[in-house]
């Protein structure tokens, strides 16, 4: 059973610790400017994925990509592939949950530091 | 307006594989950034095909059976049901016109 069960964080209703959030803020931004990608042009998708990253890094120990379904996420985490940064990001900046774009990407912005915004994770 | 009707483990068969019309089911999840682009999309469709097609979500966190069963892996995935049986995939968040294109065929 891979289920995420409903929590309340320091932040909020099914949102990640606080110390989980800015570490994955954090490396989300040097990550960004040490590879030449930015941020979507739409700052609710990167809080989104950063949340998902935190998320899991509380729940399962490592930042497993949120854009994915796993069968076993515990496997998957430590089979290392698709811990953010993932292999088809580090190997050709691919990365299909719109956190780092390329500036040929449709989506992408112009920041490389986040604009915090609010985001519901409440169900539904 | 029309919007996307949640869909379980549970009421996938009833809900899907036994749907008169074709079926658009978005697998989706909370902290998943492209599936919050593709939602709205979702709904324009629902919206624009009412009566002609069923438009669905399924929150692969809370439902692994279905996921596991039709091998979801990227998300968002849109899978198009039709007569019972899985048509057709489009992975990742889409212009509304993609959609509409492959959706069409369906219809």
């Amino acid at each position: 059973m891979t289920q995420t069960a409903s929590t309340e964080s320091d932040r909020g209703k099914n949102k990640a610790s606080n110390k989980s959030f800015e570490a994955m803020r954090k490396f989300a931004e040097t990550y960004a400017k040490r590879t030449g990608t930015y941020f979507c042009s739409d700052p609710k998708i990167t809080n989104a994925v950063i949340e998902g990253l935190a998320k899991h890094k509380d729940d399962l120990g490592a930042p497993l990509c949120p854009c994915r379904y796993y069968e076993d996420k515990q496997a998957e985490v430590e089979n290392t592939y698709w811990n953010c940064p993932c292999v088809p990001m580090r190997e050709r900046k691919e990365c299909h949950c719109l956190l780092f774009l390329t500036e040929d990407n449709p989506f992408v912005g112009t920041k490389q530091d986040l604009e915090i915004v609010e985001v519901d994770y409440d169900d539904e | 307006m029309a919007s996307a009707v949640a869909v379980t483990d549970a009421s996938f068969e009833t809900d899907v594989l036994q749907s008169e019309v074709p079926v658009l089911v978005d697998f989706w999840a909370p902290w998943c950034g492209p599936c919050r682009m593709v939602a709205p999309v979702v709904d324009e469709i629902a919206e624009q095909y009412a009566g002609k097609l069923k438009v669905v979500k399924l929150n692969t966190d809370d439902n692994p059976n279905v996921a596991s069963q039709f091998g979801i892996r990227s998300i968002p995935t849109l899978m198009i049901f039709k007569g019972g049986n899985k048509v057709d995939v489009v992975v990742g968040a889409v212009p509304k016109a993609t959609l509409a294109n492959t959706i069409e065929k369906y219809l």
